[in-house]
């Protein structure tokens, strides 16, 4: 295992979007409102995946993110304790490490909390400090990690928590008419999600005993539609140059559209906007000095953000886009109608950036390069995130044939440290580097 | 026919499936569909006049394959993407898809994306089995599934004759629970690897032709006396798209282990339930994809009301199993998600079981044996005490 050392470039620095040191501030509050919960009667419902938690905070039930936790633990440098928890129930290091992570916690709190309890927690130990559910809500695009996941979470509380499963199908994409948002098989999948989230809305009603919100829904909806527009709108003036923001803006920008109260989320981005385009007035960007540009894919490391995005600056590589940030949270606003918001909800679940089939998929990341002005492709393979490292292979292919820039490709994880190997990036990296360098004296004489 | 004829005929089919598809092609002209494993009802093909096959890890290294997937995937969705980048899946006019693994899903990608003149169907089993609208679902998935295979064969998949298929695979699946008893009760001493080499064989076997032999294999163990058994009796669970290797299954057995039951997906699980025979099909099929899953619950699968562990003890009280051996294919996230509840059940309940990863490429037996040796001896002592 390489071990991830002090960088000798120290130097240069990502110019980091000031504004998302707000984002840090919202995550912070949230996660003490959590906490808080049980203490404030509140109904918790743990969830993974998609972003339902609209429905559950129109309803009054604190909303719990697994990932969204193991990434705090994670991007705290605090995750150690609960995959060694889990590791010390059974799971295997190989499971995805946000799975791991988070069911790390569940033991936790189920041993420290739970029938079985006596332990005495740690007050500054976060893994034990989740409030522990009232219900649990399965609703994972693509990867079938999440539905797993959502299960063994309820059989570690002994299966006394109800569950509610919404099942969101692959969009395969074979007939003459498929597409990007369209053709029948997207038509009648959205229908079929449409319904379930009908469903999931009576199931929370039973839990609640009251029913349901539907306007104070509503309500948060047409504040997530124009916060999706304005961190869209802040995204796409990233094709200036020099890239007013970067990936790992975008990354810690993550939160406060996925899974943060509504309330503070469309002041959020109107704040990243408003800071977005100043920079571009100014012509500053989001590393130092930009010499190349880069797409990103695959999932965050999120030990490593700060880390990355000082040390893609430190080598005047602008990462402008990404996988990740540019295809999913709320991605397409314009399906969500405010009066009525259920059916654009379930096709927004429909658009995680894993849930197209290749071809349909590639040709969006494609879009992005071509839209970005890319001179080459990092891909992150993330080692237990199969359901990003899936088609990357596939990727870097096209990227090489269609667009004909170099890629380069290195290996992490999203919670899992050990399976980051800095060598390897570096050396990669650097080689790609040289060859977009090189690819420019050529073009030039 | 001799039972080793029968068995070595089995074993041929088992070792080599797509020459056998060849073979089968050439004679009948008629078309071979390959099917990903588990939960895909061969039936339906087979209705529509084509071999159903379902695809087989290769015991060849992957090579090619590499360039398509990461080395850490399961062995069995490497070799998948291997074979159809080596060129193997020729012989198949379609390959159907459906199932909702995450690796299998990027297996699925880039087959597609290799084979561009191979029918890649897919339509995606819904796995969480006790929702209220599990078995709508399944139904229209096997609806559509049909519709497809329809448009493929360029004619309809009658009733009647998925009909004849169900009774036809039900028959063979009865054969099989029945050596599955026979040798339960000693009465078929088919040691593990024959085992595999019956059901394996039905997976890709032309069904009649398989079923043929099945029910002469039967015919010799009908009159046959208990033997008497001085091994220890074991279970073995697990490995769900692939078969163990052979090597690992005798190596389990020289430790002095009488195999006595499994869950494999290479065994009981395959064909631990039936299709209903009468009503209609498609309502049929859904059924039996929920039905199989309350029989033998599968990690694969959600279902809240029912648990593989508790299944296991009971099929082992059944069969008299003295310990189980867990046999886990490297990087299989269902069984890694699973398998705490089974070592926590079995710990409950005292009841010994080892667990044994395995690979696609070669494992180091001699530690294995070591392992199983002294497994082995844990659960004499236990007898003993």
């Amino acid at each position: 295992m390489n071990i991830a050392v002090k960088s000798p470039f120290e130097e240069k620095k990502a110019n980091k979007l000031q504004s998302t040191r707000i984002a840090g501030k919202l995550v912070n509050d949230y996660w003490e409102m959590v906490w808080r919960a049980k203490e404030e009667g509140k109904l918790v419902c743990w969830y993974e995946g998609s972003a339902i938690n609209p429905f559950l905070e129109a309803a009054d039930i604190c909303w719990v993110h697994g990932e969204a936790y193991s990434a705090m633990l994670a991007a705290r440098h605090q995750e150690g304790t609960a995959q060694r928890v889990a590791e010390e129930r059974g799971y295997m290091r190989e499971l995805c490490s946000y799975a791991r992570t988070h069911l790390g916690c569940a033991v936790s709190n189920q041993r420290l909390r739970g029938d079985n309890a006596g332990a005495t927690p740690d007050e500054d130990d976060l893994t034990w400090k989740l409030p522990p559910p009232d219900m649990i809500i399965s609703a994972y695009a693509y990867c079938s990690t999440g539905q797993q996941w959502d299960e063994m979470t309820s059989r570690v509380f002994g299966k006394k928590i109800p569950i509610f499963n919404v099942s969101l199908p692959w969009i395969w994409g074979s007939k003459p008419d498929a597409g990007y948002l369209r053709g029948q098989e997207w038509e009648e999948t959205s229908t079929y999600v449409e319904r379930q989230l009908f469903d999931m809305v009576k199931f929370i009603e039973e839990r609640t005993g009251k029913p349901y919100p539907w306007d104070r829904l509503y309500s948060m909806m047409a504040d997530i539609r124009r916060a999706s527009e304005l961190r869209l709108e802040a995204m796409e003036l990233c094709t200036a140059q020099p890239a007013p923001a970067s990936f790992f803006d975008w990354v810690v920008s993550i939160a406060p559209i996925n899974n943060l109260p509504v309330a503070g989320v469309k002041d959020y981005f109107e704040t990243v906007l408003t800071e977005v385009k100043q920079r571009v007035k100014d012509g500053e960007g989001a590393v130092p000095d930009e010499k190349y540009r880069l797409f990103f894919d695959g999932i965050m490391n999120w030990n490593k953000v700060g880390w990355l995005a000082n040390k893609f600056a430190k080598w005047d590589a602008a990462v402008v886009a990404g996988r990740y940030t540019h295809m999913a949270f709320w991605q397409e606003p314009s399906l969500i109608d405010p009066n009525a918001p259920v059916r654009g909800m379930a096709q927004n679940y429909l658009i995680c950036p894993n849930n197209h089939a290749a071809p349909i998929l590639i040709d969006l990341i494609m879009g992005l390069c071509r839209k970005f002005k890319v001179d080459g492709m990092v891909i992150h393979a993330s080692r237990t995130c199969r359901a990003f490292t899936n088609p990357q292979f596939m990727i870097a292919d096209t990227a090489h044939k269609q667009l004909g820039i170099p890629t380069s490709m290195f290996e992490g994880d999203v919670t899992d440290e050990s399976f980051y190997k800095d060598e390897l990036l570096n050396s990669r990296v650097e080689a790609m580097l040289e060859a977009i360098e090189h690819r420019r004296m050529v073009h030039a004489a | 026919m001799e039972r080793t004829q029968i068995i070595d005929s089995f074993a041929a089919a088992a070792r080599d499936p797509l020459s056998y598809a060849k073979q089968w092609k050439a004679r009948t002209g008629r078309p071979v569909i390959g099917s990903f494993p588990m939960n895909f009802p061969g039936e339906l093909a087979h209705a529509a006049g084509a071999l159903p096959m379902i695809l087989q890890e290769s015991d060849d290294p992957i090579t090619v394959g590499h360039g398509l997937l990461f080395p850490f995937y399961c062995g069995y969705t490497r070799s998948m993407v291997d074979q159809a980048v080596r060129g193997d899946f020729d012989v198949l006019d379609a390959i159907m898809f459906g199932d909702h693994c995450v690796q299998l899903l990027g297996a699925a990608d880039a087959i597609r994306m290799q084979l561009t003149n191979t029918r890649v169907i897919f339509f995606q089993l819904i796995s969480s089995m006790c929702d209220p609208w599990t078995q709508g679902r399944s139904e229209e998935s096997f609806a559509k599934l049909r519709a497809e295979l329809e448009d493929f064969a360029g004619a309809k998949v009658q009733d009647e004759a998925m009909h004849a298929s169900i009774r036809l695979f039900n028959k063979n699946r009865g054969l099989i629970r029945r050596l599955y008893d026979m040798r339960k009760k000693g009465i078929a001493p088919l040691g593990s690897v024959e085992m595999q080499h019956v059901v394996k064989s039905s997976m890709v076997m032309d069904k009649a032709e398989h079923t043929e032999l099945l029910e002469k294999l039967v015919r010799i163990y009908d009159s046959a006396a208990p033997l008497p058994a001085r091994n220890v009796r074991l279970h073995l669970s697990g490995h769900f798209c692939q078969a163990p290797k052979p090597e690992l299954l005798e190596m389990i057995e020289q430790c002095g282990v009488t195999v006595v039951g499994d869950d494999l997906y290479h065994g009981f699980r395959y064909i631990s339930t039936d299709v209903p025979e009468q009503g209609d099909p498609i309502a049929g099929l859904a059924r039996w994809y929920m039905d199989r899953n309350t029989g033998v619950p599968c990690p694969t699968r959600v279902q809240n009301n029912v648990d593989w562990d508790a299944y296991l003890l009971n099929a082992m009280r059944d069969e008299k199993a003295e310990g189980m051996i867990v046999l886990m294919a490297k990087f299989c996230e269902p069984h890694m998600y699973y398998y705490p509840e089974v070592k926590e059940a079995f710990e409950k309940a005292d009841m010994p079981h080892l667990l044994i990863e395995t690979e696609h490429d070669g494992m180091a037996l001699e530690s294995l044996k070591t392992r199983v040796e002294t497994f082995v001896e844990i659960v004499k002592h236990r007898q003993a005490a």
